[in-house]
């Protein structure tokens, strides 16, 4: 087993993990980042456009992807899992496991030979599940490394890709490999997953074709998405009515989440701005219970969301079902005129689910978590990054949902504590 | 002013840019926010045809590391010695791309970036013939003005390795703490005679419930005790000079003595100040039992046991309004002093003002309490849980239209608030009640003179602004200068320290090497054409940028114009009065402009 040492590890590369990392780099420390998918990027490169200043979100994200692989004091692992981190006299050490792509990297000029000639479509995990890929194909157009994955569950072992590859570099056999991590300190930046689509069952959100996730509607809107248009799945209708379901899957006892999402209005906000911009003619109308624009100009966008004429009704989304051609029909209590429940029917809706923890397990470490899985801040008001854990720091929404710029603030904080304690810990020893 | 060391250093590692021009075009699709109006290919193609193009292609996205790989393979195996990439702005890339030529040994600014995005697609939409049209032309601009480019070389000047944060409240204490953490020496400079800020006040934080004066004294103690950090008290400061890497700021203490500091990089941590409400707004200041939040939490504090009772008067029921001075509608709430109104939301208010009404039910469960609102925003991780937890007390919710507001009234003794509440279908409600808490949001504290001073940009909001949310989040316009917690926008504690900390590692990053790259898009003379006229020295804004000076030129006396490099900005108002063409910008020269303008109306 191969050793690297570094000063931090760094679990995660949305952008927490690359902005920490790059901190840290700056400053004149080395990090690792160890990244689960295929690419860094975590979320945010999959999403279309961000709040309050519609940037695309590639935009943005491109060009930290690219400043992390290029940074000559950040390492990167892609497509590895971390096994275990055990903390030890002198740091942590860390046991990551690189999963096989079956394709030899350090041979691969990514040319996408093997990608054309694949007969195999499976479901793109880029797309959330509404487009299609090859069985061995490159995650995404932007990805970081440019390297294809082979599903070797859907793999037919036909041999196309082995034989038209150039460089000889399919590997069916590779296995996976254990690779060991010395690091002085820690950063978790393990970020979230959205509510699953069938916590809420009065929704049918897994058994509806027009009911999609929000990260799906991220996806639709992006103008490199799936289709390059915005459909709806279960016909490829263009639609003339669309709706948003806020705090479907946050603040409801009711499926164990009591908690604010934080992202969902203002995502919600920014999607049914996009469409109002790609579909002039159509009806956007978001249910709420509470419009929660809280950040730095998201209340100026809110306004200016009202002034397009997105329709905002308050009110809670009870029940949804669909009739015999897919429309979806939401059964609603408005507050507003106090009328008696009543149903309502849209082409396509969209549940803005609120973000759980991308996990619970710490890979051993023994880090205090609250029910919700989220990791606690034992120094919430003297430093925030720390756990209770010396030398493990955490940095975005591994500590509770929060927007982007948010965690870009706390990945500086994780940084700049991670370096200080580094440095003294350095002068320690 | 004494003149500081300037280092140059030599970026070029081949002399590549000697040989003839090798020109590569990149045309990026941007995903499809150039290429669904711009015909991309179309314009690599027209731009393969033009004079002393090598290379032209087209990519999905330039930026991500295939795009970047193309530049460096086209540098290095294919002999190509300047480039221009027509994509976004180049506020976002420019220096995305400006890397992959110095990694592929090439100038990297024998580079000319083109935008196609904001000043193409995004604008001629439905146009996208006329759209491909003029993004050729843009594209073939960029090409003449990259041939008459100089290779450049960045400036380089010696840093003073101390920050001087300006405030002593959380933000300010954490931001000082974390710099001298990292080995640098920083100052505080606080007006008052005690550090924390609006922290030394009565009452509890959320979501900690800690006492707000412990949380600044734990921070203070650290502060006091650590030898890298000065704090001056009582300190006030009169004005700020010097640039990036040399800041002083002059400060009078309270002796009346003055005392200049030397900071390579500025934190600034002013942070905020309360909304006073104007006198009448909801009957602030017509009765003593309308408080502010701040004001009835002080109260709250000092009231002793049994019988909540205030100014003389048994409270029994109290009621709280939300976004006082937040939230404003323009014709609905009447504008400040500066004829603004505050449209941004405080952030804080609704916890704030939820975790006070649950300290009241504790304190006196028997006091009715009333909350008049439109949004409840509590939205931290553990602030869903006061609302919940008012809920349970018996708090009880009224809901006003977004457009409405309450009204505050009095009848002899008696105060009389009219809302009407959504809740209940939008009737007209009427509650009766012997206090009035307003629920005031945040302002930017004044601090017109730093704004001066320093040439601080502002937001809309009048907090200061940040270069980009999301990829310069704690930086200002100008170089060396920080923002920390509150002056930036409303933020929670925890919000605030975290910003603070990001703000101290930007600075820590700036002064670790000792040196500091400064742009090299400064004012350069061309001393032979130069005649001494002194009209330039006139135009320019910035003091001590340039300046005329008696020196020998081809073995004679002369006068001539003199740029201090490192004041420089770059604007260009010195070449505007230049009738001999004798003073340029680098990278930008009147020559450049020519050969642009031309390349562009020849079509």
């Amino acid at each position: 087993m191969s050793t690297k040492n570094t000063d931090v590890l760094i679990v995660g590369s949305g952008i927490a993990g690359m902005q920490a990392a790059l901190d840290i780099g700056d400053s004149g420390l080395n990090a690792v980042i160890v990244e689960k998918s295929p690419s860094i990027g975590g979320k945010m490169i999959s999403l279309s456009k961000v709040f309050p200043t519609l940037d695309c979100a590639s935009c943005i994200t491109t060009p930290k992807m690219a400043a992390s692989s290029h940074h000559p004091r950040v390492d990167i692992y892609t497509y590895t899992e971390v096994k275990e981190i055990k903390k030890v006299s002198d740091g942590f050490e860390a046991v990551i496991i690189k999963k096989p792509r079956f394709v030899i990297e350090s041979e691969c000029i990514s040319c996408k030979k093997c990608e054309e000639v694949c007969p195999v479509y499976v479901k793109d995990e880029f797309e959330y599940g509404l487009g299609v890929k090859k069985a061995i194909s490159i995650p995404f157009t932007n990805a970081i490394p440019q390297f294809p994955v082979l599903d070797e569950s859907k793999c037919i072992r036909c041999g196309a890709c082995a034989r038209v590859c150039p460089k000889d570099c399919i590997d069916y056999l590779q296995k996976p490999e254990e690779i060991n991590i010395k690091s002085k300190a820690v950063i978790i930046s393990t970020g979230y997953e959205i509510t699953p689509m069938d916590a809420k069952k009065e929704y049918n959100g897994t058994k509806l074709p027009n009911v999609i996730s929000s990260l799906q509607a991220e996806r639709l809107l992006a103008p490199h998405g799936p289709y390059g248009k915005f459909l709806r799945p279960s016909d490829g209708k263009i639609p003339d009515s669309i709706a948003y379901v806020q705090c479907a899957g946050s603040r409801d006892e009711s499926i164990g989440i009591p908690y604010c999402s934080r992202v969902c209005c203002m995502y919600a906000i920014k999607q049914a701005m996009l469409l109002s911009g790609m579909l002039p003619l159509s009806e956007i109308t978001i249910y709420y219970m509470d419009i929660r624009a809280f950040g730095k100009g998201y209340e100026q966008f809110y306004n200016q969301a009202r002034a397009m004429g997105i329709n905002f009704v308050k009110a809670k989304v009870a029940k949804i079902t669909e009739d015999e051609e897919h429309n979806p029909i939401l059964r609603i209590d408005r507050q507003e005129d106090g009328s008696k429940p009543q149903e309502v029917k849209h082409d396509i809706v969209v549940l803005s689910q609120g973000l759980v923890p991308s996990t619970k397990n710490f890979f051993g470490l023994e880090l205090e978590i609250n029910e919700y899985g989220f990791i606690n801040q034992p120094q919430k008001t003297l430093s925030p990054a720390k756990t209770n854990i010396e030398g493990v720091f955490v940095a975005g929404v591994a500590s509770g949902p929060k927007d982007i710029p948010d965690t870009i603030m706390e990945a500086g904080s994780a940084a700049v504590e991670v370096i200080n304690y580094v440095k003294s810990v350095k002068v320690g020893s | 002013m004494e003149e500081n060391k300037i280092y140059e250093k030599e970026h070029t590692i081949n002399e590549n840019y000697r040989q003839k021009p090798k020109v590569a075009v990149y045309v990026c699709h941007c995903g499809g926010n150039i290429s669904d109006v711009v015909d991309v290919k179309k314009v690599a193609e027209e731009l393969s045809k033009y004079h002393d193009v090598a290379i032209s292609r087209e990519y999905a996205f330039m930026c991500s590391s295939t795009g970047q790989d193309y530049i460096v393979e086209d540098i290095q195996k294919n002999g190509i010695n300047r480039v221009v990439i027509a994509a976004c702005s180049p506020a976002l890339h420019e220096l995305t791309f400006r890397g992959a030529l110095q990694r592929a040994g090439l100038n990297p600014y024998l580079y000319e970036h083109v935008n196609i995005r904001e000043q193409v697609s995004w604008v001629h939409k439905n146009d996208k013939e006329g759209a491909t049209k003029k993004a050729i032309s843009l594209v073939k601009a960029g090409v003449e003005k990259v041939l008459r480019q100089d290779p450049l070389n960045s400036i380089r000047v010696e840093a003073v390795k101390t920050v001087a944060v300006i405030g002593g409240g959380v933000s300010g204490m954490r931001a000082a703490l974390s710099v001298a953490k990292n080995g640098l020496n920083a100052v505080i400079i606080e007006k008052s005679d005690k550090l924390g800020g609006k922290l030394n006040r009565s009452g509890n934080v959320y979501p900690t419930g800690e006492k707000a004066i412990s949380v600044a004294e734990n921070l203070s103690k650290e502060v006091l005790s650590s030898d890298k950090i000065k704090v001056y008290f009582n300190s006030e400061i009169t004005f700020v000079s010097g640039y990036v890497g040399n800041f002083q700021i002059n400060v009078k203490r309270k002796n009346g003595e003055y005392e200049k500091i030397k900071a390579g990089a500025i934190i600034i941590a002013t942070g905020f100040d309360n909304y006073k409400p104007y006198e009448g707004e909801y009957g602030y200041g017509l009765n003593k039992f309308v408080l502010t939040l701040p004001e009835f939490i002080e109260a709250l504090e000092k009231s002793g046991p049994g019988k909540f009772n205030y100014n003389g008067k048994d409270i029994n029921s109290v009621s709280f309004i939300h976004c006082v001075g937040s939230r404003q509608i323009d014709g609905i709430d009447k504008p400040g002093k500066n004829g603004k109104i505050n449209e941004y939301c405080s952030r804080v208010c609704c916890t704030s003002l939820i975790n006070t009404a649950n300290n009241l039910k504790t304190k006196y469960p028997d006091v009715e309490v009333f909350d008049i609102y439109t949004d409840i925003r509590t939205y931290g991780m553990d602030h869903e849980s006061y609302y919940k937890e008012a809920s349970k007390n018996d708090v009880i919710f009224f809901r006003r239209p977004l457009e409405e507001r309450p009204s505050v009234e009095f009848d002899g003794a008696k105060i009389k608030i009219k809302t009407k509440d959504v809740l209940t279908m939008n009737e007209d409600m009427e509650i009766e009640t012997d206090m009035v808490v307003l629920g005031v949001g945040m302002v930017p504290n004044d601090i017109t003179d730093l704004v001066e001073y320093m040439k601080l940009p502002k937001s809309s909001d009048g907090f200061l602004q940040e270069v980009h949310p999301k990829l310069r989040p704690v930086e200002v316009a100008n170089n060396g200068i920080f923002i920390a917690g509150t002056a930036q926008g409303p933020m929670d504690i925890l919000e605030s320290l975290q910003a603070s900390n990001t703000a101290a590692v930007k600075a820590a990053a700036l002064l670790a090497s000792g040196d500091i790259p400064l742009d090299p898009f400064v004012a350069v003379v061309d001393e032979d054409k130069c005649t001494g006229c002194e009209k330039c020295p006139k135009e320019c804004s910035y003091s001590g940028a340039l300046t005329m000076i008696e020196k020998e030129v081809n073995g004679k006396k002369k006068k001539v114009a003199y740029v201090n490099a490192a004041l420089c900005k770059g604007c260009g108002a010195c070449a505007a009065v230049c009738e001999p063409r004798a003073i340029n910008v680098a990278g930008w020269s009147l020559d450049q402009f020519d050969a642009m303008v031309e390349a562009i109306a020849k079509e």
